[in-house]
């Protein structure tokens, strides 16, 4: 089981290095891959101004025969040769390198010519490391999906088991969250969390343990769930957090990291092959990670449940 | 100026006893949290409800209650009415939240608020104390608005914008949060940001000041294209305020305390005086501090407003 960064880095190592598609590199994704290669997790495949990139790379630990290099001054035309490989299999992974957030976004989801697939949302997934004791926690959808529909929150939801599954977790424990813990008509979060769970209960999600609508006092404390009369085993030790929309989720990912100081990575789910956005509030270090995560993806489908 | 809840407790010690119209106190909990308070000088308890119930729970912490005023309620609308009329008609100048829906809590203020024409909106604020800030910070609206539109925003600022003052915050810096980020086109709680900034500009809301930030990162690093640092969280400069986007983010940010190193206290500022809302779920010591913060404000409010 997979319940610290470090384990997600000892585990992808073992899969040996995978092939990184890098549009555009900017000089810390080139830095970032070298680590990677330096690691056993990557074999760089840049494509952009092979000159500049070259005099990146030779700036880090890289030597000549270590990466590829695919001539593509344009940045757009950089990403197309990367997107192409990755969709070929000739390379594993696609990482959002120099191309703005939203381009990238765009590929992602794009069913045709990008990463999307027919009949599948594609999401964002953030990990968190606890501090007091080892394990990982998923909040989804912290990036991706503005306000997602009932369907797409399905979704969003197989995409994040997908992934605990991945880690190890074999029922994972997954507190659908909202502003309060009863169902309440005026409030439409409670509903969708409820008829997730319910979901959950029919075996939807398989082996999963699934509850809401969980407000957080509930969905972080036994104790305070069992003032409120709920007993679960999903409250005070969930492994997936559910939001609502991506008002909750963005803000949520960013409270944990700033006024938590918890280490994060995150992961794309959903689309045909792995891919990986840089979010601003993910270290570089973390980013490291984040390849290895994508390593262990590599496969599975992008994550999809 | 109130910097922590170690200044929240110290005060309401000096201000107390104040007359507080306790609704429902017919929990273990939070009966312990009025005995506690009780103890510490903060209050003095009016306590309305179901006599039995509340003798019961009253019994079970030991808690002596042939001193103090008892009202006998029924139905819980009842109860809520008669508790929030006696903060409106200055019988008690704090009326606080028992085993009862806050639902009924809020439609009692808002009637009341109607009689009073005050046009003041019902919104709470969850205060939270971070070791190392020299100041608190609110998240508002996080407990009535369910998804605030401009008008519903720029009142639920004049409210906290109304608290800070009290607090002694001459100027407070407020933050309105949204889910903007570099996916997903312009979001409403963006557009809202724009307007209410430019309305703070204009001195709509009083002294006080919007922060050009509307994440945590950019409050945070001082922008999203800067390099993440932990070891530099500690040098930001926090708002006071933080005006959050919808009821679901607002409610579920502000209870993070039970995660994070952090203290957590709520109370809804009417236009006649705070009233107490804990959750159904917090322990008798979070109460006690909701009492003793709204044992200050209702000192404060006595002075300045009334």
């Amino acid at each position: 089981m997979i319940n610290t960064f470090n384990d997600i880095l000892a585990a992808a190592k073992q899969g040996g290095p995978k092939r990184l598609a890098i549009p555009a590199p900017t000089a810390a994704d080139v830095s970032l891959a070298a680590a990677a290669a330096t690691a056993g997790l990557a074999i760089p495949c840049f494509a952009g101004d092979a000159g500049a990139i070259a005099v990146l790379a030779a700036a880090t630990t890289l030597r000549e025969g270590d990466y590829e290099l695919w001539e593509e001054k344009d940045p757009h035309r950089s990403l197309a040769r990367s997107l192409s490989a990755v969709r070929s299999g000739a390379a594993d992974i696609l990482l959002q390198g120099g191309i703005s957030a939203a381009d990238f976004a765009a590929v992602l989801q794009d069913r045709q010519e990008g990463l999307g697939r027919k009949g599948v949302t594609v999401s964002y997934a953030s990990l968190y490391q606890l501090r007091k004791r080892d394990k990982l926690i998923l909040v989804t959808d912290t990036f991706l999906n503005n306000r997602p529909t009932l369907v797409e929150k399905q979704q969003i939801l197989a995409n994040a088991l997908g992934l605990a599954r991945l880690l190890g977790i074999e029922t994972p424990k997954v507190a659908i969250l909202a502003a309060i813990e009863q169902v309440n008509p005026g409030i439409p979060s409670t509903l969708d969390a409820a008829i997730l769970a319910k979901m959950g209960d029919r075996r939807q999600f398989g082996k999963a343990m699934v509850e809401g609508p969980l407000d957080m006092d509930c969905a972080l404390s036994q104790a305070a769930a069992g003032r409120k009369g709920l007993q679960s085993p999903v409250t005070g030790n969930a492994d997936v957090y559910l939001v609502p929309e991506i008002e909750t989720g963005h803000l949520l990912a960013e409270a944990l990291v700033f006024f938590g100081e918890m280490q994060t990575v995150g992961a794309v789910l959903g689309t045909a092959k792995p891919a990986l956005l840089h979010l601003p509030f993910v270290t570089h270090d973390n980013r490291l990670t984040e390849i290895a995560l994508a390593s262990l993806l590599v496969g599975n489908g992008g994550g999809n449940g | 100026m109130i910097r922590s809840l170690s200044d929240i407790k110290r005060l309401a010690g000096e201000k107390g006893p104040k007359k507080i119209a306790v609704l429902a106190p017919e929990d273990e909990e939070f009966m312990l949290a009025v005995k506690k308070s009780w103890e510490m000088g903060y209050i003095e308890p009016v306590l309305i409800g179901n006599e039995g119930k509340i003798a019961q729970a009253a019994q079970k912490v030991s808690f002596d209650l042939a001193p103090f005023e008892k009202i006998a309620g029924g139905e819980l609308q009842g109860i809520s009415d008669l508790g929030i009329k006696m903060l409106f008609d200055g019988t008690a100048p704090i009326a606080g939240k028992g085993q009862i829906s806050t639902s009924y809590i809020y439609r009692s203020i808002i009637r009341e608020e109607a009689r009073a024409a005050s046009g003041m909106t019902v919104s709470v604020m969850t205060f939270w104390e971070i070791p190392g800030s020299d100041h608190l910070i609110a998240f508002t609206d996080s407990g009535v608005n369910i998804n605030p539109d401009l008008n519903a925003k720029r009142e639920i600022i004049k409210n906290a914008v109304f608290v800070y003052h009290l607090l002694g915050y001459p100027r407070p810096k407020i933050a309105v949060l949204s889910g903007q980020r570099e996916v997903g086109g312009k979001l409403s709680s963006y557009e809202d940001y724009e307007a209410l900034r430019a309305a703070a500009a204009a001195g709509e809301f009083g002294s006080c000041e919007i922060v050009a930030a509307t994440s945590f990162t950019e409050i945070f690093l001082g922008g999203r294209q800067n390099p993440m640092d932990y070891s530099r969280l500690k040098e930001a400069e926090l708002p006071h305020i933080f005006l959050v986007p919808c009821l679901d983010m607002g409610n579920i940010i502000c209870k993070l305390d039970l995660f994070l190193d952090v203290n957590r206290s709520s109370l809804v500022a009417t236009s006649r005086g705070p009233v107490c809302i804990p959750a159904r779920s917090d322990f008798s010591d979070v109460i006690v501090q909701q009492i003793a913060m709204c044992v200050v404000l209702a000192d404060r409010m006595g002075k300045e407003v009334q």
